[in-house]
């Protein structure tokens, strides 16, 4: 047991992390938003601990954990503003648009993230200060944070604002016109996914120890799109399932050496293909009186 | 002044491979809607294709390390042929990736993710069989003459405008690529055919037209469109490595929306208008040149979401 956590604690971290990030890019599709933007949240996250953590705070020895916390809410709080800001005109866009719109915000973020000297250019910003000896004692601030926001959203599906999220999605104008304020509910879908990946990234910069423009790129917002599209994007267990498992996956097929990667992709079109509901079918999930979720025509 | 005519030129080039790369993602989103996220891998493969049947060495460290076809064919047959190749990788694209998801009338965003997924093995193959080693074109690869002339003076000898031998070609051949495609669009029977399965598929398929067919020509067209426009950029600079579509295929998504999604005219349009703005970035300023395309795909989205060419959006209660 102990070598287990030995070899495969950073992977079991990491897993956390990646569902959480899921999580954030199924907050706005709650609400019909498909956004791309995680990645670039998680960038701006991953830049303030990285910042603040070798520029504003010097300390010697671990990492106070106060610390820690104080930057994460930092990240959490600008990636929010970041995203009312950039969110109150991209959301009046729908569909391939809004995405669009986000890979172009992913993109211009990590052109300049790329530039500017503050962030380290294209080398980056490394050895960001460890707050735990090993990369398990992560697991003490992650595995909490992901069942309280597993918690959070589980509890969102069932409440008011939750139900207006769901709402937006199902049908916008109907929506509207019974009097959901459609503005509202998508900048605030999308403000929470946001900080959340804030949240993620700020920790992700300690936990990896180095942070570069690398960290958001399109390839990073795909990954997470795909781990609520085959995860499945109708229930939080979706997103949470499936960024443990896409994440685990490269670990599971290191005995194919380079063929694994061709294989990730093969799997990704499979499961697209076969199981257009994801693995966690909410119809599985439904608590008995509810009726099942309808499969949207 | 003499600087901005040679940027102004420079542009164009590089826009007219734009358009013509852009092209063929927005022929597959007219006809269905969605956007093939593996069109920037089939780019790619065209510029390996192309490069391989001139008889160009691999010099990867992948699987065919050393590998070199035993003959080397000339580079206009060559660019045909490795754009051929590409199309038809591309309409075994969609007979994996699309159609089944067609068939059973998935989500659109489905067929994103599955032809993402089919991007990212394309890159893999390639990475795992030739390697992520940059591989050059021969100089010569536009003759005698173009290699003996790198750059050209398109101005007087007191008013010299110096522009790049392979720009102006590559500017030549894209054009007439344009005018081909926009004729086979407008005035043959397949691109009747094209617009009318753009338009109304029921319709079309009700009036005769074989939608399955024009899907599968529609996606050659557009695989042979990304083929040779990679050949033509790799030409230019070089390939550097699997990855090397990325950066265009994203690029392309800007493109075809600054036009206007879906529209023929708009690609072409928004293609020059791109090239023309990345050349136009002030000299220190170019490390933030990438940015361009989507600092312009992001302003055109607030400001005019149907793009510069495209059709009010009309949303259906």
């Amino acid at each position: 047991m102990e070598a287990f956590f030995q070899t495969y604690g950073f992977l079991l971290v990491y897993m956390c992390l990646q569902a959480l990030l899921g999580l954030s890019t199924y907050l706005p599709l709650m609400a019909g938003q498909l956004s791309l933007a995680s990645s670039g949240f998680y960038a701006i996250g991953g830049y303030v601990a990285a910042i603040l953590s070798t520029q504003v705070f010097h300390t010697s020895g671990a990492y106070p954990i106060g610390y820690l916390l104080l930057e994460t809410l930092l990240a959490g709080l600008l990636s929010g503003v970041v995203a009312v800001v950039v969110g109150i005109p991209a959301l009046r866009l729908r569909g391939i648009y809004l995405a669009l719109a986000t890979i172009a915000m992913v993109e211009i973020l990590r052109v300049v993230s790329l530039n500017l000297s503050i962030t380290g250019g294209a080398v980056g910003i490394f050895g960001i200060a460890q707050p735990f000896s090993s990369p398990l004692g992560y697991m003490w601030l992650v595995g909490p944070l992901l069942l309280l926001v597993m918690f959070f959203a589980y509890r969102l599906e069932g409440s008011r604002i939750g139900r207006a999220f769901i709402a937006l999605r199902e049908d916008e104008l109907a929506a509207d016109a019974m009097g959901i304020n459609p503005t509202y509910h998508k900048v605030l879908a999308f403000a929470l996914g946001a900080m959340l990946a804030g949240v993620v990234g700020a920790i992700s910069a300690h936990f990896l120890n180095t942070w570069n423009a690398r960290q958001g790129t399109f390839d990073v917002s795909i990954a997470v799109l795909a781990y609520v599209l085959i995860g499945g994007s109708r229930s939080f267990a979706g997103p949470v399932l499936g960024g443990m498992v896409l994440t685990a996956l490269p670990e599971v097929l290191r005995p194919l050496k380079d063929l694994r990667f061709i294989v990730d992709g093969l799997l990704l079109m499979l499961a697209a293909i076969y199981l257009p509901q994801g693995l966690a079918n909410p119809n599985w999930l439904a608590r008995r009186k509810t009726a099942p979720v309808r499969e949207k025509t | 002044m003499d600087l901005l005519l040679q940027s102004l030129v420079n542009g164009l080039s590089i826009g007219s491979v734009y358009a013509i790369f852009a092209l063929g993602y927005t022929l597959v989103f007219s006809i269905l809607g969605i956007i093939n996220f593996a069109h920037g891998a089939v780019f790619t493969l065209g510029a390996y294709f192309t490069y391989f049947l001139i008889g160009g060495q691999n010099n990867g460290t992948g699987l065919l390390a050393g590998a070199q076809l035993p003959f080397g064919l000339p580079f206009p047959v060559a660019i045909i042929l490795g754009g051929a190749l590409a199309g038809l990788v591309s309409v075994g694209l969609e007979r994996v990736a699309f159609r089944p998801l067609r068939a059973r009338g998935a989500d659109p965003l489905l067929a994103l993710v599955s032809s993402l997924g089919a991007g990212l093995v394309i890159v893999n193959l390639v990475q795992y069989l030739i390697g992520a080693e940059i591989l050059s074109y021969p100089t010569n690869v536009y003759g005698h003459w173009a290699e003996q002339h790198p750059s050209l003076n398109l101005g007087t000898a007191s008013f010299p405008i110096q522009i790049r031998t392979v720009q102006v070609i590559i500017f030549g051949v894209s054009l007439v690529i344009l005018l081909a495609l926009l004729y086979l669009i407008n005035r043959t029977k397949m691109g009747k055919a094209m617009q009318a399965v753009a338009e109304n598929p029921t319709t079309a398929s009700l009036l005769g037209v074989s939608t399955d067919r024009v899907i599968l020509f529609t996606f050659l067209l557009s695989g042979l469109l990304a083929g040779i426009s990679g050949t033509l950029v790799a030409t230019s600079f070089s390939i550097s490595g699997p990855y090397f579509g990325l950066a265009y295929g994203l690029k392309g998504l800007a493109v075809i929306v600054l036009g206007g999604l879906g529209d023929i005219g708009g690609a072409v349009l928004g293609g020059f208008v791109l090239g023309l703005a990345e050349a136009l970035v002030p000299g220190e300023y170019t490390a933030y040149k990438d940015a361009v395309a989507f600092l312009l795909l992001f302003l055109i989205l607030m400001l005019r979401p149907q793009g510069l060419l495209g059709r009010r959006l009309i949303q259906k209660v």
